[in-house]
Order: C-alpha cells, then structure tokens, then sequence
C-alpha cells in the first residue's frame, strides 16, 4: 500500500509494530492488550498524535511550482499549482532529515489552454496514467549556512531519476522557507519528444 | 618517351572506354544522376497497399483498394501531345481549325530519360496531362461557351489561356477536351496572370461543374447520381451526403455553386465539407498526404501511390460492402472494363515516377514580402504564442496528425503514426463524414501562406486576417470563404489561437506570416 506522505508520520510506529489508520493492515498482531479496541485508547492516541503530524509540516504551499523552458528562442514560464509538500527537517539532523514532494500535472499552466491541455496528454504527463509527479529526498548536504544541496528521486510518469537540488533554507522562529532550483531533461523523464524549437533543458523553481 | 609514344599509338576507341568509368560514377557527383529503368517501383502491390492509408474514421469503412493483379491489368496511359484551351474571345484566330488539321503525337517516351532533369520535365508534362477525355467535369461545349468563364469566375491568363484544361488531339480531327490533370487543381493564377504550378490551385471546380450540369439540362436523377458516384458515403452516421441528395436539384447545384475557388470538392470528400485544394510545393517534406492524412508519405514510392489512387482509381475501392459507382466484387473483377473517367487505365509506374520526380522538384517563387521590423516582432509573437508547437520551423509543421472533436484516437495508433493527441477544434466534418475521412486532421505547414487562400482545411476563410478575428466564433459570422449553400450565417470555429491579440500585434503576426 501506498502511504504517501504519513510515511514520514507513521514510520516511528512502524518500528514500535504499531499501524496507521490509512493502512489496509487494521489487524494487528499484539493482540494482549487489546487497547486499540479502546475508543478512550484510540482517542488518546489521536491527541498524541497531533502535536507530531504538525510537526511533521504538511504543507498546501501558496506559490506554484514554477518552470521555464525555452521554446523557440523565448522562455515560457510555466507552473503547476496543486502540489503539497511533507517536510522534516532540521539542518543540525540532516540524516534524519526528509523533504517529500507531490504534484499533480492537471494543474500546469503555460499561458495558452489548450497548450496546457495537450501537456496532459500521453506525449507529454499522460496524466491519466501517472496522475503524480514525486519527489523524495535521499540524502541531505550543508553547503555553507543555511545552503544545503539535496539528493532527491524526482519521479515523472513512470521514470524515477536522482536529481540533486540545491537550496536555501530561511528560518523564523518556527516557520521554515525553502527556495532551490534545478535543471532537467524532459526527455530523460519522456516529456515529449526531441524538437528543433522546444528546448530539453527544464530550469524547475520550487519555494515554500 | 616510350611510354607517351606507346600512348600516342592507342586507337581513339580505347581512349573512350577509358572514360566509361567517369560516365557511371563521376559525373554524377558533378550533379547529374543517371536513372536506370529498372530501379522503377511497383508500387500498387497488395503488400503494400493493404496499409498505406490510415484506416477510416469508422475502420469498419476503410477503402479497400483493388488487387495487384487488377491494377496491372488496366492498359497504359498513352500521352498525347495537348494544346492550350482559350476563352473564346481570345482564341488566336483559325485555333480551333488548326488544332483539327493536328496529328497524334505522342510525348512520353521513358526510354528517352535519362537524367535527373529528363525525369521531372517528363513529370511536369504527366503533371500537366488530363487523363479524362469523357467529359468527367467539363465538356468541349462549356469552354467554348463564352458564359462559362463569366459565370464560374474563371481565372485566366492574360492571353486568355483557362490553364486548368488542355486540348488532347488523338488524332487528326480528334479533338478532345481533358479533364483531370494534376494541374487541374494545383495550379494557380496568380494575381499578376502568371501561373503558379503546384501551388494551391484556385480552378473553381465545383462552379464549373454546377455549371455542366445547368447548362446540359441534367435531370433530378442525374445530378443525384453524379454527386452520390463522387461524395456518397451511406455508411456515415446521420449519412449527410444522403440528405444533400433528398434535397433535390436546385439545392445539390446550390452546394457546388457555394465552393470557393482555392476548395475542391474531388471524390470521396464532400461539397458540404470541401478540402482545400492543397499545396504541392514542398509536399516532399510532408509525411502524410490528404488534409486528412489518408496517404502515408514515408518514400517517394508512396506519393507514386497516391498520385495513381487519386487520380481516380479509388472510385474503385470498396467501403465495406459499398462502391459509390454501385459495383459489387463480383462486377469489379469479372474482367469488363469500367467506363468511368480515370478508371478503365492507370498511369505506368514509369509516369508515376516521372510526376512524384516534378513534384518533389517544385520550388517556390520568391516571396516578395521581406522581413521587417513589423514582421520580426511578429516572429516574436508566433514563438511567444506557442504556433511553433505546432507550426515547427522549418517545415512549419510539426508533420501530425491532430484528431478531430469526436474521434478518440485508437491506441494502436500512436505506435503507427504521428498523433498530436489534441483536437484544435475545427470543423470536424471532412474528416468523420467521408470516404477519405480519418478522424484526423494533419498540421498544415505555413510556408507560402502569401500565395494561398482561402485558408483552414475547408476554405472558409479568405484571409489570414480572418483566422485571428474574434467575431468568426460567433453563430451570425458570415464565413468569408466557404460558407455552406444552406446557411446564411455560421461559426467558424477552432484553431482559436492568437485571437486575444491586440490590433497591432495581430498585424506583426500576419505580416510575419506572410514572409514565410
């Protein structure tokens, strides 16, 4: 089963034999104290819970993904606005550290709608077939302060890539913000096909 | 010495077989080829034929041309020598009687060609050969009717010539008017009376054809049965060519009269969905042949193919069960010939050679709009407007197939051929309703937009002006080209890129447009 972004939530759990709620798997195998029976229990642990999924920054993010790709000579600025983002991350525990991404390709917007719509198609995200695109970080580098470069696996239609993205972290009390850049080539992850005018060089701007 | 005394003995015979090597190999690197015969395709073999074209929009419907066997058993063309066909007020004085005192000559001898060049000025001659002599459009008694020119709006050139016909003599005193050439509808008088071979041609066909059949007096039934021989396709959904026939005469003769210049309405398309009569030149770089893509263009081979289907060998074909001309099987292939024009002989794959050789060799005339401040920004804004997606330089197509609205693209397909897997929303008509119908529609390339017009695959636009005016997605636009015989007002509508531009930028781009 997929668990998507409580991943980074539930694998303390996974370790102690305890189970998500989102996971197919509701019998379990402790059976002895038989506390998960327990409505009280079971609302305890939702209490417990609380605290930590938020600190686990599941984030909406306001600004879209942004992307500029050259097509005949000029930049086309593009974005893909319905995206949300999974963070865990202290920049003095970069191992334990984790930045997960998801996107969804229906939202890209280029300017021109039926540009868009055709982006949809399977040349391009086939997004009926790979409605996600994802983004899991693997390991984490200090560059300086509060610049990092990461190893992620950026995952679009059904290539998974490594790609290294270098940010910058800015921190308010609390309140994280990240901003990195990178470069791809569609081709690499079958966006399309080789073209005289549309370049195969994506610059990708993710801040949130 | 001895060596240049022993030369100087040599016979004079042997000093030119020394030159047999530099006639087979190095002159053709000085750009002359030489041509063998026995390199000529055959190119209508049932191999090849059974997927050439893409299937029907209704696969269930896809043509199933004649056999081999069939095809090679239809005589030869003999090519005879043709002569000009002038508007009668023009005619040189005793031309007519002249022609009658002609022999027969005949101008294609393939055993003659030799060259490069020796293949593409036969070609031009086939290019310009009719192959109907019955009648198919247009008859001797029209084009000497001086009515005809002035009620067809027949372009001419300014000595007089209507170019999209010839005189065949077969013959002393067989004088006989020839329909159906190449250059029937892919020449084109410009606005200067020169001509414009190759180009989209602007012959008004289907005029001259209402006028045929006004003028002969042809019954109810007859022009029926004519129009259902070149358009009928029962086998579509709502069978609107069957409705057209319902209507009656005056209002089939209303629909040909509606057809612009610049459309056609051949067989196996439609008047109610007239294509666009297509440019040839630079047909060479395009990958698929017909507006909708019918013919596969992977070799020189193919376009052979598709110069002898068209040429009328595909009122032959079968649509499941059903023939326009009303053959069954057992008639095709029981060894009578077929007296329909373009039917009962073919073109040698030598001649068909020779016309793919001159097509492919068709090059534009110099374009006199030049580059300007105005046209550089327009280049900006067909890059900034996404039209290179498409309309990829330098080509100016991408060479696809975009799917019409209404037909979902089999996913075998997208292995098979070149799918832009999006509808730009034109008219979907042509392409789903007949018998050359695909469900697609191919990316036209830009280049030459300043000779053409009208423009869109159904001609309904006269200008490129047009094509960006917002007012023509609106049901009480009145189409400036093609608009249907039985409508006042209509939409026309996709392909609606460009359309929020502002006046000036409009015009950079069309001028951009026009430098192409």
């Amino acid at each position: 089963m997929d668990i998507g972004y409580l991943y980074i939530v539930i694998s303390p759990c996974r370790s102690s034999r305890n189970h998500c709620v989102r996971c197919e798997n509701l019998s379990f195998r402790d059976e002895k104290p038989n506390l998960w029976k327990e409505p009280k229990f079971m609302a305890l642990l939702v209490f417990l819970f609380i605290p930590f999924i938020l600190s686990a920054q599941s984030i909406k993010p306001e600004n879209p993904i942004q992307f500029k790709i050259k097509n005949a000579g000029i930049t086309v600025d593009g974005t893909i606005s319905d995206w949300e983002v999974e963070v865990d991350f202290d920049p003095k525990k970069l191992a334990q550290s984790s930045i997960r991404g998801k996107a969804n390709p229906e939202s890209i917007q280029t300017g021109i709608k039926l540009r868009d719509k055709h982006l949809h198609g399977r040349e391009y995200f086939h997004i009926q077939k790979f409605p996600f695109i994802s983004l899991e970080s693997k390991s984490f580098q200090s560059k300086g302060k509060n610049t990092f470069v990461g190893i992620f696996e950026l995952q679009i239609r059904d290539v998974k890539r490594e790609v290294e993205i270098p940010f910058t972290l800015s921190q308010t009390g609390k309140q994280q913000k990240f901003k990195g850049e990178f470069v791809i080539d569609r081709l690499d992850f079958g966006i399309g096909e080789k073209s005289l005018v549309l370049s195969d060089e994506v610059r990708v701007i993710i801040e949130f | 010495m001895k060596i240049k005394k022993w030369l100087s003995n040599l016979p004079m015979w042997l000093y030119g077989c020394m030159l047999l090597p530099l006639l087979a190999f190095g002159l053709s690197k000085q750009g002359v080829s030489y041509f063998s015969v026995l390199d000529i395709p055959r190119i209508w073999t049932d191999e090849a034929m059974k997927d050439w074209e893409l299937p029907n929009s209704n696969p269930a419907y896809s043509a199933q041309p004649v056999t081999e066997e069939f095809y090679y058993n239809l005589p030869e063309r003999v090519i005879y020598k043709t002569y000009p066909v002038y508007h009668p007020d023009h005619e040189p004085e005793g031309y007519w009687d002249w022609l009658h005192e002609q022999e027969a000559e005949i101008v294609f001898d393939e055993s003659k060609l030799v060259t490069e060049e020796d293949w593409i000025k036969a070609g031009e001659l086939l290019f310009d050969y009719p192959i109907d002599t019955l009648g198919a459009v247009i008859n001797t008694q029209h084009v000497r009717n001086p009515d005809f020119y002035s009620s067809t709006g027949m372009p001419l050139t300014p000595e007089g010539i209507m170019p999209f016909a010839q005189w065949i003599v077969a013959g002393k005193g067989k004088v006989y008017l020839g329909n159906l050439s190449c250059a029937m509808c892919h020449t084109r008088v410009m606005e200067d009376g020169s001509l414009l071979k190759g180009a989209q041609g602007n012959w008004p066909g289907d005029k001259a054809f209402a006028f045929a059949l006004e003028s002969d007096v042809v019954s109810e039934r007859g022009v029926q049965g004519i129009t259902n021989i070149l358009f009928g396709s029962a086998f579509v959904e709502g069978d609107p060519h069957g409705k057209l026939l319902e209507s009656g005469r005056q209002s089939i003769i209303e629909a040909y009269k509606a057809v612009p210049e610049g459309a056609f309405g051949r067989q196996g398309t439609s008047i109610l969905y007239p294509p666009q009569a297509p440019n040839l030149i630079g047909v060479k770089d395009r990958k698929y042949l017909d507006h909708g893509g019918l013919g596969q263009h992977r070799s020189i081979e193919d376009m052979m193919r598709y110069i002898a289907m068209n040429q009328a060998l595909d009122f032959l074909n079968f649509y499941g069960d059903y023939n326009s001309l009303g053959l069954t099987k057992e008639r095709l292939y029981d060894g009578q010939p077929i007296f329909f024009p373009g039917t009962y002989d073919r073109h040698s794959d030598a001649q068909l050679y020779a016309i793919a050789k001159y097509v492919y060799a068709l090059i534009p005339p110099e374009n006199p709009n030049k580059p300007s401040a105005v046209s550089e920004r327009g280049k900006f804004i067909f890059a900034e407007q996404g039209c290179v997606t498409c309309h990829t330089p330098p080509l100016f197509t991408n060479n696809k197939l975009t799917p019409a609205d209404g037909f979902e693209v089999p996913d075998e397909h997208f292995d098979k051929y070149d799918i832009f897997d999006i509808s730009v929303g034109t008219d979907p008509g042509y392409t789903l309703n007949t018998r050359r119908g695909t469900g697609y529609y191919k990316v036209p390339s830009l280049l030459g937009l300043w000779y053409r017009g009208p423009f869109l695959h159904d001609a309904s636009l006269a200008k490129l002006e047009d094509l960006f005016d917002p007012a023509r997605l609106r049901d009480d636009y009145v189409p400036t080209a093609f608009k249907p015989h039985d409508v006042k007002t209509k939409a026309v509508k996709g392909h609606e890129f460009g359309m929020e531009l502002n006046e000036g930028d409009r015009k950079a781009l069309v001028a951009y447009l026009l430098t192409l």
